[in-house]
């Protein structure tokens, strides 16, 4: 961020779109995305939104009530709890628990993009592996992830190679004959897979803090978090001083949201809820304030901090799409990044952003929380010009000149007549921008139409428009389980021939509309799970309820795992890779189903 | 007969001078007395610029001379949306309460056709076929979009082709077209490449500002495609 604070939005997304054309690869993309979030959140519960929404609206308006909760919950739960105030703080803290920590293993997390963390660690001597697919690809690359969720959304296949080709030296039995999303996920796979048999301490963000249980539900898909949280001596989370929230109703309310509109999964593949650490493992939680208490206490803004960091802002935004995440030169991209990060950083670093917007309202319209994200950006601009961190005094002039001009109508009349002859004529040849890559002329006033125009058209040309064909949603849980999890690729059947390498586990409770099976205590353990050939977890049908925020009751208040499918990533190109740090195969055994 | 005010929002009146008189034409066929409201913007421009002193400064005008009014039409899903979501809140206390009741008489065209009582007396009738563009801020903020759909529905002999990614914005945006020109094209080419499928050579929309930008490039990369308001299409109509 240091070198960039120099250059605008502008310069930053008109070199990104001369040099790289981000649309290309990302609007196919979000396209697609956005019709199968849109598919995955219609399955319901019909008030998702609403009740997550709410879950979000009284977090951060009982922000202290809640963090004072959750630090006794810790205390019970023997987690440490540590609050700090600015990213020097947070830094140092981590450090401090670190202690003589020479290898960590860090995921996914935002708020540690926000602290520079991992530049912070690396300074102090620290071996930092970045053990998220994606963030292992960007940290190579050096300029930061370009996407909440996807961090090297903006890399194809072909770059991804060269850059893992590079950095082949840590694996010298790297085989990257040819850029199959497989290959080049399971090279990453192997060398953070030995890079966990040897490391100090895993580092992981965290989705959500449960304040009546003191329990952190993290979501993750690949595995490495599940590696991360059970190293055996030390797991640190850091997260945002707004990510408490009151109890298992409100966090299942968040999940139920989250992933659909992230991912368009149903759930990820893993949802953590951890508890205590382990015997001998210590665990401590980081919230990272940073202006957030000051934000809270605003009433235009507060509204941000119901965000879950879901990225369907971005996703929907074309903004984004053309320019790319890279262009808002913040860890926080995309609408709430317009919104977040002149907020966070209020030193007029990034008082441009808010303006990277046509105001359209579709992020409004998608964020599952419902933050007016839209109008948050309006009331930036507004501080950016009253505050004279935003627009130049000729622009200012231009502006008190305009409204002189249409504060009165006759004034206002003789404006636009003149404007009016001044671009009839020229509009036909003047290109305003003077730029041979703006192809656009000037408007023609009164242009003359003709309406042989309307029976000119030619044929429609299909486009591939998305549309997720959804299966038939059956009323039976039984058989709503059985089919939603055979749809993400697990093996449902009635008995099975157990191997002598199987992990055989027996789930909780299910989850009939995800096809998510629940596992607690001892049977949720990472490690083993993980290290199985494959896994097999027996299912009670009479413990199958329709919707995650129906499994509450079952969570219990210790550790708990939701499995949704295998281990998996999709941050090539998006394209699904299963089977990372974990079994690729997962059987279900439900007595009494229809084998396959 | 019904009394109405029409307005004629600034950058219509020097963008796209015929479009009072076509709307004027209907309400007229509608049997409605028509007053124009011109020499007028609601502020859009300034507000959405950051500078709110001079954006309550000019709607203040729009917001008097709508006063004497019962029902004032307004022809552009963009304008609508700031006089009826954001203009009020440039007031404070008395003053914010009097301003949104004038905004709450604004209604958009397409909506005031639509439900106008004589509508079926103006034997709309038009061969063709046209492309539908959705304006953002009709189908966001004002939720017009239905309306404007069934309102080309009447229109005899017209196919109306939808968008395949109509949600998506056309990267117009006022001031962030001029601003940000490198990324406002980038939407454009995506939008245009979108109108082309359809095959329509008349693209239609409710809200000028949209077809403007639209337009501006269309025949700067040389597409054979024209744009007309809603207003435009239904005077044609008419006869």
């Amino acid at each position: 961020m240091s070198f960039e604070e120099q250059t605008t939005f502008k310069e930053r997304s008109a070199k990104e779109i001369r040099e790289e054309r981000p649309a290309a690869t990302i609007t196919p993309i979000m396209r697609k995305l956005m019709a199968d979030s849109g598919a995955m959140l219609a399955r319901g519960p019909g008030d998702a939104k609403a009740r997550a929404s709410a879950a979000r609206d009284y977090a951060i308006g009982h922000l202290e009530e809640l963090h004072r909760e959750i630090e006794a919950s810790f205390a019970r739960q023997g987690i440490g709890y540590h609050l700090a105030a600015t990213p020097a703080d947070a830094q140092r803290i981590i450090l401090g628990l670190l202690g003589d920590a020479k290898r960590v293993a860090k995921s996914k997390t935002m708020v540690g993009e926000e602290v520079e963390l991992t530049r912070a660690l690396r300074a102090a001597g620290i071996d930092v592996l970045e053990t998220d697919i994606g963030e292992y690809i960007v940290d190579i690359e050096g300029r930061g992830p370009s996407h909440i969720t996807a961090p090297a959304l903006h890399l194809n296949r072909a770059r991804i190679r060269e850059m893992l080709a590079r950095d082949a030296a840590r694996n010298p039995s790297a085989n990257l004959p040819d850029d199959d999303p497989v290959r080049l996920s399971r090279y990453v796979r192997d060398v953070v897979g030995a890079f966990f048999k040897d490391c100090d301490a895993g580092i992981t963000g965290t989705n959500v803090a449960v304040a009546s249980s003191g329990r952190l539900a993290i979501v993750e898909n690949e595995g490495n978090v599940s590696l991360g949280v059970s190293h055996p001596r030390l797991h640190i989370a850091i997260t945002g001083y707004e990510k408490v929230i009151a109890d298992e109703a409100a966090a299942l309310a968040v999940l139920e949201v989250l992933a659909p509109s992230a991912t368009a999964q149903p759930l990820t593949s893993f949802t953590h809820f951890l508890a205590g650490p382990m015997p001998g493992q210590q665990r401590h939680v980081v919230f990272v304030d940073n202006g957030r208490r000051r934000i809270a206490r605003d009433e235009r803004y507060r509204e941000v901090l119901k965000c879950i960091r879901c990225g369907a802002c971005m996703n929907s935004c074309p903004v984004y799409r053309a320019a790319g995440g890279l262009s808002y030169g913040s860890p926080y991209m995309g609408p709430i990044g317009a919104v977040l990060s002149p907020l966070l950083w209020p030193d007029g670093r990034y008082a441009d952003l808010p303006g990277a917007s046509t105001l359209c309202g579709r992020c409004t319209e998608v964020c599952p929380v419902g933050i007016p994200l839209h109008r948050m950006l309006l009331d930036l601009r507004a501080d950016g010009v009253d505050s004279g961190k935003l627009g130049s005094r000729k622009e200012k002039a231009t502006w008190m000149a305009w409204a002189v001009a249409f504060s009165g109508a006759t004034r206002a009349r003789a404006v636009t007549a003149l404007g009016r002859i001044g671009l009839r004529g020229a509009g036909r040849i003047v290109r305003p921008h003077g730029d041979r890559d703006d192809p656009r002329m000037l408007p023609e006033p009164g242009i003359a139409h003709d309406p042989g125009q309307l029976t000119s058209a030619t044929d429609r040309r299909q486009v591939e428009t998305f549309i997720p064909v959804d299966e038939i949603a059956s009323d039976d849980v039984v058989e709503l389980f059985r089919a939603r999890a055979t749809a993400l690729g697990v093996r449902v059947v009635e008995s099975l021939e157990l191997r002598e390498d199987d992990r055989v586990l027996k789930a909780t409770a299910a989850i009939a509309s995800t096809g998510s099976v629940l596992l607690t205590l001892e049977q949720a353990a990472r490690r083993p799970l993980l290290s199985a050939a494959r896994v097999v977890v027996t299912v009670d049908p009479a413990t199958i309820v329709r919707f995650p925020s129906d499994i509450a009751p079952h969570l219990g208040d210790g550790d708990a795992l939701i499995l949704t499918g295998a281990s998996r990533t999709a941050d090539i190109e998006k394209r699904l890779v299963r089977g990372i740090h974990g079994a690729e195969e997962m059987i279900v055994v439900l007595p009494g189903a229809a084998s396959e | 007969m019904a009394s109405v005010a029409l307005f004629d929002p600034c950058y219509m009146a020097a963008l796209n001078p015929g479009d009072a008189a076509n709307a004027r034409l209907l309400l007229e066929a509608l049997g409605d007395s028509v007053t124009l409201l011109d020499g007028r913007c609601c502020g859009q421009p300034a507000f959405n610029s950051g500078y709110t002193d001079e954006a309550r400064k000019v709607g203040r005008e729009l917001l008097r001379g709508a006063q004497p009014h019962r029902t004032i039409v307004i022809p552009s899903g963009s304008c609508g949306s700031m006089v009826q979501h954001y203009l009020p809140g440039l007031f404070e206390g008395e003053r914010r309460i009097g301003a949104q009741s004038i905004a709450n008489r604004f209604v958009p065209f397409a909506s005031y056709v639509l439900h106008h009582p004589n509508l079926d007396r103006l034997g709309l009738k038009l061969e063709g076929v046209v492309g539908y563009h959705d304006a953002c801020h009709g189908r966001r903020e004002l939720g017009i979009t239905a309306d404007i759909v069934a309102l080309l529905a009447h229109v005899e002999g017209l196919e109306v082709r939808r968008l395949a990614f109509e949600e998506e914005c056309c990267g117009f945006g006022g001031t962030f077209s001029v601003k940000l020109p490198e990324v406002s094209v980038q939407m454009m080419t995506a939008k245009l490449d979108d109108v082309v499928a359809t095959g329509a050579k008349v693209l239609v929309s409710g809200d000028y500002s949209c077809l403007a930008h639209l337009d501006a490039g269309a025949r700067g990369v040389g597409l054979r495609l024209e744009t007309w308001t809603l207003t435009e299409l239904l005077a044609r109509a008419l006869s």
